[in-house]
Parts: C-alpha cells; sequence; structure tokens
C-alpha cells in the first residue's frame, strides 16, 4: 500500500477574476522507502502541494490519502492529529522553536502528542546521537550553524515516526556542500526507515540522490525520466 | 506549560520587565489600598475599634456627633427596649490642650465616657479612669510623640480646666484627632461652660452606643424614642466629616489604577503575541491545537501576574514596616488579597484578548517562507 497518494488533485486560491488555479489534476503516489524530489519554477505550486498533502491545506478537489486513510473531509482538529502522527515536516530555518534547546525541540513532538514519557526521552536522545547532534544537545537556534539547525529539523521530523515526509526548500539557506550533507542525511534517515519522503528543491545537484523526480510547471505535476 | 516555562526561562530580560511593570502597578495598588485604610482608620478608629453595634444620635443633626445633644435620661429608655444588651453615654468635644511644661499646642477629640461602661478603653501604660475620677484622663499613645508623659498635666484651652494623664491607650482617634477620655461631669463643666449651650437639657451626653445582637435594632430604637437617629457603626463612620471625600478620592484612583493596569497588559500581551505569530504558526504546523497554545500562554501569564503581584506585595508591606508613625497607613491583609485576586483576573483578561489572535494564526504560514 502506497503511503502517500494524491489522487486528481486540484486547488484554487481566491474568487471570480482573482482565482488563481495553483493546481490542475495533480496525481502522485509514494512508496514506503522511497524518495521523490518535486522541481519547478517559483510559483508553480510545489509548496502548495506540500500543504495539501501534509494536511495543512485542504485541496479543492480530488482525494489525498495518507497510509491509506482518505483525509479529503476531516476536520481541522482531526488534521492536526494526522499532522502529529503521521507527517513529518521540514521546513526552512526559521522553523524551530526560538527558546527551545535542542533536545527540548525534540520532546515537544512528543509533548504534543501527549507523550512525553521516559521512553521518548530515550528516542530523543538516539535520534540526535544517530544525527550527530549529541554534542548540541542544550543549545538554542540561535547558537547552531545553518546546517545544524536543518538536521534538528529533521531529527524532529523523525521523532513521532511517521509516515511521511514532506521538505520544502531544505537547504534554501544553506552553502552547497552544507546542503548536500542535510539532503544526504535526509535521504539516508528516510529510506532505512521506510519513510514516504517527498521533496521540494531549486537545487538540481541534489536530484541525483532522489528516486524519482517530479517537475512542476503551473500547477501541472509530470515525471522527469532520467 | 512546557513551552511556558522555557520560554520565560529563554527570554527573561523581556519578562522580567513586563513582570516589573505588573510589580509597580500592584505595589502602588497596595501602597493606595494602604492609605485609604490608614486614612480611614485615622479618621474614626475610636468609633471603628468601639465595642458597640449601634449610636443613638439627635435626630436632625446630620449624624454629626458634635452637634448632637442629648439628655442621660435617653439611656434608661434605650436600655429598656427590648433588644438592646448593653448601652452607654458618650461626650465628644473638640480641644486644644497645652503640656504644662511644653510649649506645643495639641488638637485633640475630648471623648466622655463612664469609666465603667463598655466604652472604658484598653489602657496599656498606666491606670484606668476610675468611677468619679474627676480632672483626670486617658489619652491616646500619639500624644507621647508630643512629649507627654504619665503625670503630666493638660490645660485645656479656652477653659481654665486642666487634666492629669494617668494612663495611655492606643488605637484611639477621632476626626483624625488623638483621643483624651474623661468623665462625663468633666467634660460638660467644659463643653457647656457658656450659658445656654446645653439648650436647657438636663445633663446633657452628645449620643448613646449600643450594644445588640438583633437585626433592625437601628429601626426599632428610632420607633420607641423620639427625637433621636439611630445608626450602625459603620455607618456614623462613614458619615464622619469627610470620610467620604478621603474614601471617594482613593476609590477613584484605585479604580482607574485598575483600569489602566488592564489596558497597559493587554497591550504588551498582544504585541508579544504578534510577535510570536510566525512560532505559532510553526507550532499548529507540527500539529499544537489552539487549546493547547492558550493554556500555554495564560499559564505563562499566571505564573508572572502571581509572582509580580505578590513581590508587589511583599515590597508595599516592607514600606509599611519602614513608614515613619505620622503617615495614615495600615495595610488589611484580607484588602490585599482582594486586590491581588483582582490585579491576576485582570490580568487574565488582557491576555484574553491575544487568545483571538492563536486561534486565527495559520498553521500555513509557516510553510514555504524563507527567512
Ligand atoms: N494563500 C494564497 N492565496 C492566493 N494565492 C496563493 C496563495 N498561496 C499561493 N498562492 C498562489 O499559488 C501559486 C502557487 O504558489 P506556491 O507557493 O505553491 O508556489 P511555489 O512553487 O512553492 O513557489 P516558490 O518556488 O516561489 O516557493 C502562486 O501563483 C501563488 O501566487
Ligand atoms: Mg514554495
Amino acid at each position: 500500500m502506497s503511503k502517500l497518494v494524491l489522487e486528481g488533485v486540484g486547488k484554487r486560491y481566491g474568487e471570480g477574476v482573482n482565482t488563481v488555479y495553483a493546481l490542475q489534476d495533480v496525481s502522485m503516489r509514494v512508496e514506503a522507502g522511497e524518495f521523490v524530489a518535486v522541481v519547478g519554477p517559483s510559483g508553480s505550486g510545489k509548496s502548495t502541494l506540500l500543504a495539501i498533502a501534509g494536511a495543512l491545506l485542504q485541496q479543492s478537489s480530488g482525494n489525498v490519502l495518507i497510509n491509506g486513510v482518505d483525509i479529503s473531509s476531516f476536520s481541522p482538529a482531526k488534521l492536526a492529529q494526522v499532522r502529529l502522527h503521521q507527517i513529518g515536516f521540514i521546513l526552512q530555518s526559521s522553523n524551530l522553536v526560538p527558546y527551545l534547546k535542542t533536545i527540548d525541540q525534540l520532546l515537544l513532538v512528543a509533548e504534543l502528542s501527549g507523550t512525553r514519557n521516559r521512553e521518548t526521552a530515550v528516542r530523543a536522545e538516539k535520534l540526535l546521537t544517530e544525527l550527530g547532534l549529541a554534542h548540541r544537545r542544550d543549545h538554542y537556534p540561535e547558537h547552531l550553524s545553518g546546517g545544524e539547525r536543518q538536521r534538528v529539523a529533521i531529527a524532529r521530523a523523525l521523532m513521532n515516526d511517521p509516515d511521511v515526509i514532506l521538505a520544502d526548500e531544505p537547504t534554501a539557506s544553506l552553502d552547497t556542500t552544507r546542503g548536500k550533507e542535510v539532503v544526504e542525511m535526509l535521504v539516508r534517515e528516510a529510506k532505512s526507515r521506510g519513510k514516504a519522503a517527498v521533496m521540494v528543491t531549486h537545487d538540481e545537484r541534489m536530484l541525483h540522490l532522489c528516486d524519482r523526480v517530479l517537475r512542476m510547471t503551473d500547477g501541472k505535476l509530470q515525471e522527469v525520466n532520467p | 506549560m512546557f513551552l511556558a516555562l522555557r520560554e520565560l526561562k529563554h527570554s527573561k530580560m523581556r519578562y522580567v520587565l513586563i513582570g516589573g511593570i505588573m510589580m509597580l502597578i500592584a505595589w502602588l495598588v497596595f501602597l493606595l489600598s494602604g492609605l485609604a485604610n490608614g486614612l480611614a482608620t485615622d479618621n474614626g478608629s475610636s468609633l471603628k475599634n468601639m465595642k458597640a453595634d449601634a449610636i443613638v444620635f439627635q435626630s436632625e443633626v446630620k449624624l454629626y456627633l458634635h452637634r448632637s445633644l442629648l439628655p442621660m435620661s435617653k439611656l434608661d429608655e434605650v436600655k429598656g427596649v427590648q433588644g438592646v444588651t448593653n448601652a452607654a453615654p458618650l461626650g465628644m468635644l473638640t480641644v486644644t490642650t497645652k503640656d504644662s511644661d511644653g510649649t506645643e499646642s495639641i488638637d485633640a477629640t475630648m471623648l466622655a465616657i463612664q469609666p465603667e461602661s463598655f466604652l472604658a478603653p484598653k489602657v496599656i501604660e498606666g491606670q484606668a479612669l476610675a468611677a468619679n475620677s474627676g480632672q483626670e484622663a486617658v489619652v491616646d499613645k500619639t500624644f507621647k510623640r508630643h512629649g507627654v508623659k504619665l503625670g503630666d498635666e493638660l490645660k485645656i484651652q479656652s477653659s481654665d480646666q486642666t487634666v492629669k494623664v494617668i494612663g495611655f491607650t492606643t488605637g484611639q482617634t477621632y476626626n483624625h484627632l488623638p483621643v483624651i477620655f474623661t468623665n462625663i461631669p468633666f467634660w460638660q463643666k467644659i463643653r457647656f461652660a457658656a450659658p445656654g449651650s446645653d439648650s436647657g437639657i438636663q445633663n446633657p451626653i452628645s449620643a448613646i452606643a449600643v450594644q445588640s445582637q438583633q437585626d433592625g435594632i437601628t429601626d426599632m430604637l428610632n420607633q420607641k424614642l423620639s427625637g433621636v437617629e439611630t445608626v450602625t457603626r459603620d455607618v456614623a463612620l462613614q458619615n464622619l466629616p469627610g470620610y467620604k471625600e478621603e474614601m471617594g478620592t482613593i476609590t477613584m484612583m484605585l479604580a482607574f489604577l485598575f483600569v489602566i493596569a488592564a489596558f497597559v497588559l493587554a497591550v504588551f500581551f498582544y504585541v508579544l503575541t504578534l510577535q510570536k505569530s510566525n512560532q505559532f504558526g510553526v507550532l499548529k504546523a507540527l500539529g499544537a491545537s489552539t487549546s493547547y497554545l492558550a493554556k500555554n500562554l495564560l499559564g505563562q501569564i499566571f505564573l508572572l501576574s502571581l509572582v509580580s503581584i505578590v513581590v508587589g506585595a511583599g515590597l508595599t508591606y516592607l514600606v509599611a514596616a519602614v513608614m515613619p508613625g505620622e503617615v495614615p497607613f495600615a495595610l488589611d491583609n484580607g484588602v490585599v488579597v482582594v486586590y491581588s485576586v483582582i490585579l491576576l483576573i485582570v490580568s487574565m483578561l488582557g491576555a484574553m484578548i491575544s487568545l483571538r489572535r492563536i486561534a486565527k494564526i495559520d498553521a500555513l504560514q509557516a510553510i514555504g517562507k524563507v527567512e
């Protein structure tokens, strides 16, 4: 069973003459252990796609299935639960909570899902070690480098053991070397843990690390043949 | 409170400043309330501490003790009314005294009593008044500040009388003046020295203090007796000259202070919330519910307010301890607690406005943005 399925998804912003068709009849499937890249020009609808796949935004038409469950008609509260338990987001550098130490960034996920206990504490420590962040355990985001911050974001996305990992331009604020390191780590962690992963990127140099590449143009999604 | 506590810890300076403002407001509130209470006490502590439930005045004198005149015969009439457990006569006169060995004039309120009645003051030093004690007096300890000692003779100006101080009492002021307790015949000699000033009343007194457990005893007395106006002790206190005006001014200041506190705090919290709206977006994208974020915000503000108010109260008690004796300042613990609770509620109400803002924040704003 595919972890993430989009069927004929469309998204319309605005009304009347201002209507923007951000997504048109987009379909995609991502299996467990698969790493998919989405590329495309600015304004083509990549972030919109990710927001819909990540239960942050409701589509205007079509269906979204996460782990086989259609979330199209879920209430906002239920969507929050889906995000909490089944989705791991990795966004830009600004997405760590500024007043939390690295370890607390991970524990926050457990706290939000009401499972903060000894077990999740051990899990958080383990994740930090695995992602090479143990020595940054008690640092605030302001004292981390850009690459470290994104690694913390990856660790945080893995904390709730989600089915789907979504990353929107995770390397946007990093230089090439750091960006490559982060993507390599993301690919490694997602694949080894059997996650279905989708990454939006502008950086064509990252594409060889991915299983498949999809191109977004004017709200339409196409497979790119390698 | 996971987020609330960690944020307080991380942004110490910011919250210390806001807490500081809250503390200053609380401090001001407590100081004003202490002043209000102090002035009230100063104005009529004799009345406030009097072991009486009701006071019988002459009718149509606006409950002014200095204008009220009743014949002593009314005392037996009062005692005869059902429900009255005890009654005692009271005489009052504002006097200026002069210590025999000093040059300083001291204004005072002379209260005349029957030494064996329940109006007799508690003596903290020296002796109590005896029946037929003649020209002897028990005076409030404020007199000590003017150099008056036990055994001193006080000259009552505008009369040829003197009294000997045989005891000191405490907490006895009337019309902001310290009280001199004497017996009734001595007071009558001074009060009614001018011929005709007794309006022809036999054995005149000013008023009668009444003890009674019974509800509606004031109505009962007014019904049964002619030419009197009876009120409860609290009403008599509020009718002291200047009392309402003093309390009104301070109450108004306190009310404004609460309103100002509400606005200032609401604005602070709102600006903070606006500043943090990006973070709230991220938290919502992670799956935090509005109610979780609301609980953290309210918890944080509750904690901050509580600490600030407690520190403010502590400072107030500190100030009260070092305040010089002449300043009319008296903290009432009950009032401090009540005002603390009001301040706490005011700050929580201020925080409520920010909750609407948090509810409106969209998780979506976290995505697709580069800082
Ligand atoms: N809330 C909105 N209201 C109206 N139009 C919107 C809204 N969000 C996005 N759009 C429009 O939808 C289209 C797709 O936006 P989207 O953010 O998905 O593009 P993108 O591919 O992520 O671009 P970029 O590479 O610059 O991040 C754009 O034309 C944008 O202007
Ligand atoms: Mg985008």
